[in-house]
């Protein structure tokens, strides 16, 4: 037996995952992996038209296609259904949003019937068989212009304007007042782009008709989300829906706004007399139709800087684009407000925040939700003034940075930023890229006419909300706080089992929380099973279960790490009867008969199988005082949050922080515009690492979503709503062959305000966006050139650079002088 | 997507036997490129069904024509609104006369306009597609009316 004094921390170590003996072996469990008896297929018909009237649908073709079940139509469900609950406040709470397109349609891909046949090829004839007749409105596809109401969308709304809200902190007037420098941007624009996991959403879903419950096995990233809708939508009272996910290949958020299909099938099934009904999306329908990222376009930014170039204050109108339905939305009008000064020190601000609906898809949180989006307009201002007034962008960023003695730092809109330490973080970064090389390099370069950049990017990974910012943009809102849930347990023959309220899509969740409660009992993370996937019906889940935003290292590590506390507590109790001894006197180890608990003073020992058969098959051996002990272990873990003050929008959002810092160099070719990474470094701070390799692979992930979405993935919609990108051949997902090399770094500042030390990351603040348009913005400058679009590819820098359409510093920039 | 196309022909035709033609469905229709059938539902309504092949998407469309504007021998104009695999795509095409020294003059102007998945997957084949299948009408209807 390892004494406990020789215990051995298994957090902090890079230990292999236990997912990968199943997933590299191809032993994984998908949903589309799952087939049940009887099982049937859907297929949706979608809407060509971004915007039109439905003038009739004819479904009898289909139907009478044999093979074929039935069909659904968006006025059936009407008729059996309410419309989605709304999180914005009037008048949008009126909206009447249901999973099929009932009158009319508001975007090119919008469902509004469904077939359901024997077969998937069986499905996909019979959608072509159904007849739909529109009458075409004119289509919106642009926020700023959504908001002259010129065209609406949802006429129960009246307007097009979402939401609308002033975040205003400090004196902005005095700070401009006395600015030395005043910077003013015309524009900047945030593209829409979004996530392209490697399993596209499936739903299967069962609508039993003998005790009117509902399963699903399905993908959706934030189940315990999805069932408050559906159960609200189809009603039924929420514990007669069970969710159940098994692994996920990917998610990045993007499968968070599944519901309205989990609603589709679940009506398809009982219509089809309880058959289980599979719907497994198409990679077009996935790009055109599940979720996009936010669009936003930031208007007449003015920034205000002393004479040592430190921003003292920031105004500025924000234009958000939620596509056609809000559905997740306006949650994200006050999310990026968690991050409201970024990484800097400002702090006079005043956004005016809008958001719109367009004949768009709908958007969802993807990965680095609406954080990314502000955080590259605070990378791009900060850049701008760099250049305008002739700083280095790493001194500028120095000279602005939060500084690693002010932390804990509270922000000016009363976020709580728990460590960091940025200078470090740059310092690394310069050294892994060999900054003092590269500019030698640049000089050279420029001297032969080559345009090379080097680009700093620095941002944060939010993580672990506080829900109760969603009463910042609707009081009547009932979420606050967050919490996560967990069981752990020795099963009947002492096998340690945990499950927790969270649906892992490639983050490792079995390892680490195996590492906590490795920790916990000392013994060896293989001794130790956790439940893979979600399943509401393991009752470990709260409102909030799910993985998003950044958290499971902190929330559902530290719900992991309470169960095993509790469960430890008990086999203690229990331990100290068997053992005729007290609990100071007992250590967790592993012994001859696997993991036991020993008495120190005797040698004494009773394995976990003996803890066990006491509690579970030997209770005639218990004492009465002892009967409370179940050796099955549920805790919840509740984050330490206040509700925001609403009004004034002030409040601690988010529990950690976790940082990034990014360097590339990047070369736009003379000839072709075409850029290209030279060079690129990611220096990641999350805090106490849980488990090196597992941080490192997400690292290495975020870095490639966000270069991906810098050069080359966006979402284009032509004038009147068609998305001229609905296929890899235009929306091309970045692959190993477009990735640079990655030099990895990471530095530790233990978090504060979670029990290991550890910030919740994976999103990785979008920093590769940031980075590669400042590495543009430091190869154009000379050009005149002010990179605007946090899209660039070799089309954009050829109409920048040779045809003069756009990004010309003279038109988007000005600078005023006071000193 | 919207493709928009224009131009003008002379026939040796007088306006009045060029509009007759031009608004007679069974005259005109069948000179639509990759014309399969057609019905006529009444005067100034007809349905045509066209093959479609653009790129990988082979199919046939069918297409509602409906006669708006029929001011003779001056102007005639149709619109259509039809359905393709992968999309919907709505048409007008007008015809402006005008006496000529040879006959008539004939200014012709047309829009198309793609929606849905098609505007996507075929996008770059569209504009020259039309462009090439609007000259085949446009030959069709100056050999039918010399």
């Amino acid at each position: 037996m390892s004494p406990e004094a020789d215990k051995k921390n298994w957090v902090g170590k890079s230990l292999p995952r236990k997912e990968e003996n199943r997933l590299l072996r191809g032993r994984g469990k998908f949903s589309d992996d799952i087939k049940l008896r009887e099982m049937l297929y859907l297929r949706f018909i979608r809407s060509p038209y971004a915007h039109a009237k439905i003038v009739s649908i004819d479904v009898s073709g289909a139907e009478a296609l044999p093979g074929v079940v039935c069909a659904l139509t968006g006025t059936e469900v009407a008729q059996q259904t309410q419309p989605f609950i709304e999180i914005g406040p009037d008048p949008f709470a009126k909206i009447k949003d249901y999973p099929l397109a009932v009158s009319k349609v508001r975007y090119q891909g919008e469902p509004l019937a469904a077939v359901v046949a024997e077969s998937p090829a069986l499905a996909d004839d019979a959608a072509e068989l159904v007849q739909v007749d529109y009458d075409p409105l004119d289509p919106v596809v642009d926020a700023e212009n959504a908001l002259t109401n010129k065209s609406i969308l949802h006429e129960e709304a009246g307007t097009n304007l979402v939401w609308n809200g002033i975040f205003e902190y400090g004196d902005v007037e005095e700070a401009f007042r006395d600015a030395a420098y005043v910077v003013k941007v015309d524009h900047l624009h945030f593209h829409r782009f979004s996530s392209t996991p490697l399993e596209n959403n499936v739903v299967i879903a069962q609508w039993n008709p003998k005790d009117e419950r509902i399963y699903y096995q399905c993908n959706n990233s934030f189940p315990s989300f999805a069932i408050q809708f559906l159960a609200a939508h189809l009603g039924v009272h929420i514990d007669r829906i069970r969710v159940e996910t098994s692994d996920i290949g990917g998610s990045f958020g993007i499968k968070i706004t599944s519901y309205p299909q989990m609603a589709v099938c679940a009506l398809a099934s009982r219509k089809a007399g309880g058959r289980p009904v599979k719907w497994v999306e198409t990679r077009s329908e996935h790009i055109t139709s599940s979720a996009h990222g936010n669009e936003r376009t930031f208007r007449d930014t003015r920034v205000a800087l002393d004479k040592n170039g430190v921003i003292t204050a920031i105004t500025s109108r924000h234009i958000d684009d939620c596509g056609a339905y809000p559905r997740y939305e306006p949650l994200g009008c006050v999310i990026w407000s968690q991050v409201f000064p970024g990484v800097y020190r400002f702090k006079n601000a005043r956004i005016d925040f809008s958001q719109a609906v367009t004949n768009k898809c709908p958007v969802g949180p993807n990965r680095g939700y609406s954080r990314m989006q502000h955080l590259w307009f605070l990378e791009r201002v900060v850049d701008i003034c760099a250049y305008e007034l002739d700083i280095p962008a790493d001194e500028m960023r120095l000279r602005n940075y939060i500084r690693p003695d002010e932390f804990p730092y509270t922000t000016p809109n009363g976020c709580v930023y728990d460590s960091g330490d940025y200078p470090k973080m740059m310092q690394l970064a310069k050294d892994l890229i060999g900054w003092d090389d590269w500019k030698t390099k640049q000089v050279i370069a420029r001297k032969e006419g080559r345009l090379i950049g080097i680009g700093i990017g620095t941002t944060l990974d939010s993580g672990t909300n506080n829900f109760g910012q969603s009463q910042i943009v609707n009081p009547f809102l009932p979420y606050s706080g967050n919490s996560q849930g967990a069981n752990c347990k020795l099963d009947i023959y002492g096998e340690v089992v945990v499950a927790v309220g969270s649906c892992p899509q490639g983050q490792g969740h079995e390892t680490t929380a195996a590492q906590v409660v490795a920790d916990v009992l000392n013994i060896h993370p293989d001794l130790i099973t956790v439940r893979t996937g979600f399943d509401t019906e393991r009752n470990v889940h709260t409102g909030f279960s799910g993985t998003y935003a950044s958290q499971f290292a902190v929330s559902g590590l530290s719900a992991v790490h309470g169960a095993a506390q509790k469960l430890k507590a008990e086999m203690k109790r229990l331990a100290a009867f068997a053992l005729e001894t007290n609990e100071d006197d007992l250590e967790f180890g592993t012994g001859a008969q696997g993991p036991e608990t020993r008495a120190k003073s005797t040698g004494k020992s009773i394995n976990y199988w003996g803890l066990a058969n006491l509690v579970n098959a030997n209770s005639a051996a218990l004492p009465p005082e002892l009967y409370e002990l179940t050796l099955n272990c549920r805790y919840i873990w509740r984050a330490p949050f206040k509700v925001p003050d609403t009004k004034k929008k002030y409040g601690s959002l988010t529990l950690t922080y976790a940082a990034q810092l990014h360097m590339a160099v990047v070369e736009v070719d003379c000839d072709t515009y075409i850029p290209r990474i030279l060079d690129y470094v990611a220096v990641d701070d999350c805090g106490t690492v849980i488990n090196p390799p597992i941080v490192e692979g997400q690292v290495y992930g975020a870095t490639a979503h966000g270069i991906g979405a810098a050069l080359m993935e966006n979402c284009v919609y032509d004038a009147v709503g068609n998305m001229l990108t609905s296929t890899f051949s235009d929306y091309i997902p970045i692959t190993a062959v477009n990735m640079p090399n990655v030099k990895y770094g990471h530095i530790e500042t233990p978090s504060p305000h979670s029990y290991s030390g550890a910030k919740g990351m994976g999103e990785g603040g979008a920093a590769p966006i940031h980075t590669i348009s400042a590495a543009l913005q430091d190869a154009l400058f000379a050009s005149g050139i002010v990179i605007d679009d946090s899209f660039n590819n070799a089309d954009s820098l050829f109409r920048a650079l040779t045809a003069k359409e756009i990004s010309q510093a003279d038109k988007l920039v000005k600078v005023e002088k006071r000193v | 997507m919207a493709i928009k196309f224009g131009g003008e022909f002379e026939v040796k035709r007088t306006p009045e036997e060029v509009y007759d033609f031009l608004t007679d469905p069974k005259k005109f229709a069948p000179l639509l490129p990759d014309f399969q059938s057609m019905t006529v539902q009444d005067a100034t309504h007809f349905k045509v069904k066209v093959n479609v092949g653009i790129s990988y998407i082979k199919g046939a469309a069918d297409v509602r024509m409906e006669l708006t504007q029929a001011d003779r021998p001056k102007r005639a104009q149709y619109k259509g609104n039809g359905r393709v695999s992968g999309g919907n795509v709505s048409l007008t095409a007008g015809f402006d006369l005008s006496p000529s020294d040879s006959g008539t003059k004939v200014a012709w102007q047309g829009e198309a306009q793609v929606f849905g998945g098609l505007a996507s997957v075929a996008g770059g084949l569209l504009e020259p597609l039309g462009k090439k299948n609007l000259q085949k009408l446009i030959d069709g209807l100056q050999t039918a009316l010399q």
